[in-house]
């Protein structure tokens, strides 16, 4: 885990600035649509909390209702079944049974009309005999009603009352609309036996009236009978409501839709062949009034726009100028001198971009260079002195009479002395060209190195291995003899035994090799370390010398020092060809 | 066997390729030596060298100068430059002239025998090549009437540092050692030291007058005072400051 953080902390330390505020501008943007459905989340939630809870209570008082619309039935029933006229029609045998039949109708009719949603009423004597009274036309099967497994049931629950949908086939409104039937055995007052049954038909709308008073255009209920079957409500129910799961006492389904959700829940209320449904849509945004819409729209919108113009405005006129900025100070690490086309591009194109302070950037720009140039003169001057004080003519005239004065005492050594050291000093002192071929920087050497025999002649041997075909290859003046230099006195001579300097030149890979080996006294791997160290003044020739090198190839992996200490060094500069 | 002719103001260095020549052992014979173009300009004639060692940095007159005139008036002549490296812009103008070899100094003796086998290479191609064409041609002309000519043209043009004979010669439409036979056999006296003689005789004025040798020397046609000062005892037996105190003292005593 630290690890990752580190990594985290690292790339972005490692971004550029461009980089860094485009993704702080995009986490900010991140962090605030995220604030934004967090919220919303949070209230839709406490919102179908709220709504589930209100759908139970309110499913609970729906089954309350119906109940109670029962209640009253179950009092009518008493009242039918205490009613005297009917028992006496109940009691009668065959012979009085035209006048107490109408009797008892009559006191049907009566007591019904008290109560709201009859739709009919049948009284049921042994032996297939029966009254009825109705509002509407009903058809009714006898053989099913006087069947014993239609009236099991009945008789099973003694006097306690049985709700049967269309009385289970028994009857049919001639409307096709439902009925509700409510039937009981009745049993004779005196005797408690049974003696008919009584089934009281009512109409759908006494389900409908217990709900009526709540459907809105969001709320919707219906019933469902225990087969399931869908009595009163819209179809959408059947599509919403897991059938299979209606054995539950109550439960709740919630289907989520973008800025919506609808509620799909039923109970089954007890003592009772019904499932009471009910579907609820909430549309969670209704809630906010459309002001508080409005406003949050636009505040969200606006904090947005903000966002975008803060992090264009960071982008243009600071991330990228500085971006620029970095570059130019790039090339000037790099050096102003090499007039690059990247370096005309950026004076000319980007600095318009920069519009901070074109003709600022110009001005350090043309201070640089002016200072530049200003060194660069005073650096001629000072080598013009300096060779003007060594005076060639002088010095060579001078050699020239020396020799002379040689070959008259016929001293050929001396003779071959002077002469060599004038052809030195002729190519070591020429100035114009500022590179050479590598046969005459060979020769310089060459001559060096004869000059150094006259005084270290016990010292050591030279040695030459050099491709011819590379003879007329240009290198930068003299290269090599700092280096042949450095291998006799630091190398060779310390050693206080005769030693080999060995020059090779070869190509390889598109390269050239230039290969001082020596076999002086070498150095450690720290003294190699410390070689191009700027404090180290010992090694000034070298690394003046690599430093030419590099500049003058515009490559940084020029050399390579190879060694053991004791036992050699080989100096190896590798240049492209 | 090949004439060598050196013109270099150092001493030493004369001394050294003249050394080194002689030791080189290529056929060659160092004949003549000059201190500056001037000397040479007048001794050249008398010397007829095949090869010219012609120092580039001379006072009064330089090396390039005097390569032009002896290249426009001895075109068979090899010249050699000897020239240090810082003026090797300056021996580049050589090049336009038709100069081809150069020395670079200090002298080194592989360069030096490497350029005159070369050069022998070409004077040995080019002899065979023109013996066929020398001939002189003895018309028989007026001769007195030349003499006085050549006489008139030497009094009109002796200002001129570079008047030598075969200046004269070409000139009149002569063979140089033609003209000088035959100047020498009508007036008994070589045409180059008659050309000096007439310079001395105007100096001799100018030293009567008291002017210095260095402005004296240039109006007589030889602006090397050193060269002017060797013909000026030579033909007087005394140098010029000697002459001119010798004769303020006598025009004091008159």
């Amino acid at each position: 885990m630290k690890v990752k953080k580190d990594f985290i902390r690292s790339w972005f330390y490692n971004k550029k600035l461009k980089e860094k505020i485009r993704v702080l501008f995009l986490v900010l943007v991140m962090t605030h649509i995220a604030t934004f459905f967090l919220t919303y989340y949070f209230i839709k939630k406490n919102m179908l909390d709220y709504m589930l809870d209100s759908n139970y209570n309110t499913m609970i008082s729906i089954g309350n209702n119906l109940n109670v619309e029962f209640e009253a039935v179950d009092t009518m029933s008493k009242l039918i079944m205490t009613n005297s006229n009917v028992l006496k029609y109940l009691r009668a045998n065959e012979y009085g049974k035209f006048i107490s039949s109408h009797d008892a109708i009559m006191a049907m009719y009566e007591i019904s009309n008290m109560f709201n949603h009859v739709s009919s009423i049948y009284i049921f004597k042994n032996k297939r005999d029966y009254i009825h009274i109705s509002n509407q036309i009903t058809y009714i099967n006898t053989d099913l009603i006087f069947s014993s497994d239609w009236q099991d049931e009945i008789i099973k629950n003694k006097g306690l009352y049985v709700i049967r949908v269309n009385g289970d086939g028994a009857f049919e409104k001639r409307s096709g609309d439902l009925v509700i039937s409510f039937i009981r055995i009745i049993n004779d007052i005196d005797t408690q036996m049974p003696i008919g049954i009584i089934a009281i038909n009512l109409n759908d709308n006494i389900l409908e009236k217990t709900y009526k008073d709540m459907v809105s255009t969001d709320r919707n209920f219906g019933y469902f009978d225990d087969n399931k079957s869908l009595l009163i409500g819209n179809y959408e129910f059947e599509k919403l409501i897991e059938i299979d799961m209606l054995n539950d006492e109550y439960k709740q389904f919630i289907k989520q839709d973008i800025g919506s959700a609808t509620i799909a829940s039923y109970y089954n209320i007890s003592g009772m062949p019904f499932v009471l449904a009910q579907t609820g849509r909430i549309t969670f945004l209704k809630y906010f009034s459309d002001q508080a819409i409005g406003v949050s729209l636009i505040f969200i919108i606006l904090s947005i726009v903000c966002l975008c113009v803060i992090g264009v405005f960071l982008f243009v006129y600071i991330a990228k100028p500085i971006d620029i900025l970095m570059q130019y100070v790039d090339i000037v690490k790099k050096g102003w001198t090499k007039k690059n086309t990247k370096n005309e591009y950026l004076t000319s194109k980007k600095i318009k971009e920069l519009s901070i302070s074109k003709s600022t950037l110009i001005e350090v720009n043309e201070i640089i260079n002016e200072l530049i140039n200003k060194e660069r003169e005073m650096q001629k001057a000072e080598l013009e002195i300096l060779q003007e004080q060594i005076n060639p003519h002088f010095l060579y005239n001078t050699l020239g009479t020396i020799a002379d004065l040689a070959l008259q005492l016929s001293n050929d050594k001396l003779y071959d002395a002077v002469e060599t050291l004038g052809n030195f000093y002729r190519k070591f002192l020429s100035k114009g060209s500022k590179e050479v071929s590598i046969e005459e920087e060979v020769s310089i050497v060459k001559d060096y190195l004869k000059l150094q025999k006259l005084r270290y002649s016990e010292v050591f041997e030279d040695e030459y291995d050099i491709d011819e075909d590379l003879l007329g290859i240009k290198v930068p003046k003299l290269i090599l003899q700092p280096l042949v230099e450095n291998s006799l006195y630091h190398g060779i001579r310390l050693k206080g035994e005769k030693g080999t300097i060995k020059i090779s030149i070869y190509s390889k890979d598109n390269k050239m090799y230039i290969v001082v080996f020596d076999t002086g006294i070498g150095m450690s791997k720290q003294q190699i370390n410390q070689i191009m160290k700027e404090d180290d003044k010992k090694s000034f020739g070298f690394k003046r010398t690599i430093e030419r090198i590099r500049y003058y190839y515009n490559e940084e992996d020029v050399f390579e020092i190879v060694s053991q200490e004791g036992a050699y060094c080989k100096v190896i500069i590798k240049v492209p060809l | 066997m090949y004439k060598v002719m050196i013109i270099d103001d150092e001493k030493s260095l004369r001394n050294l390729l003249k050394n080194i020549i002689e030791r080189e052992k290529l056929d060659l014979v160092v004949v003549g030596e000059a201190e500056g173009s001037i000397e040479a300009i007048n001794t050249i004639d008398d010397i007829r060298p095949d090869i010219a060692f012609v120092d580039i940095k001379m006072p009064f007159m330089d090396g390039i100068e005097l390569s032009k005139i002896i290249i426009n008036r001895y075109p068979d002549m090899q010249i050699v430059i000897l020239t240090a490296f810082n003026d090797f812009e300056y021996a580049r103008k050589c090049v336009g002239i038709g100069v081809c070899e150069y020395l670079l100094k200090p002298i080194v003796r592989a360069d030096i025998r490497n350029t005159l086998i070369k050069i022998i290479e070409d004077l040995n191609a080019k002899k065979t090549y023109t013996k066929e064409i020398i001939k002189e041609s003895y018309e028989e002309i007026c001769k007195s009437d030349t003499i006085d000519n050549i006489k008139l043209y030497i009094e009109g043009n002796y200002l001129k540092p570079d008047l030598n004979v075969a200046a004269i010669a070409q000139e009149f439409g002569f063979n140089a050692s033609y003209l000088s036979r035959l100047f020498k056999a009508e007036t008994e006296i070589k045409l180059i030291d008659y050309i000096t003689e007439c310079r001395m005789k105007k100096a001799i004025d100018f030293a009567k007058k008291g002017t210095l040798m260095y402005v004296t020397a240039k109006n007589v046609g030889i602006p090397d005072p050193n060269y002017f000062g060797k013909c000026f005892k030579k033909y007087t037996n005394k140098s010029y400051s000697e002459y001119k105190k010798i004769i303020c003292k006598s025009n004091n005593i008159i």
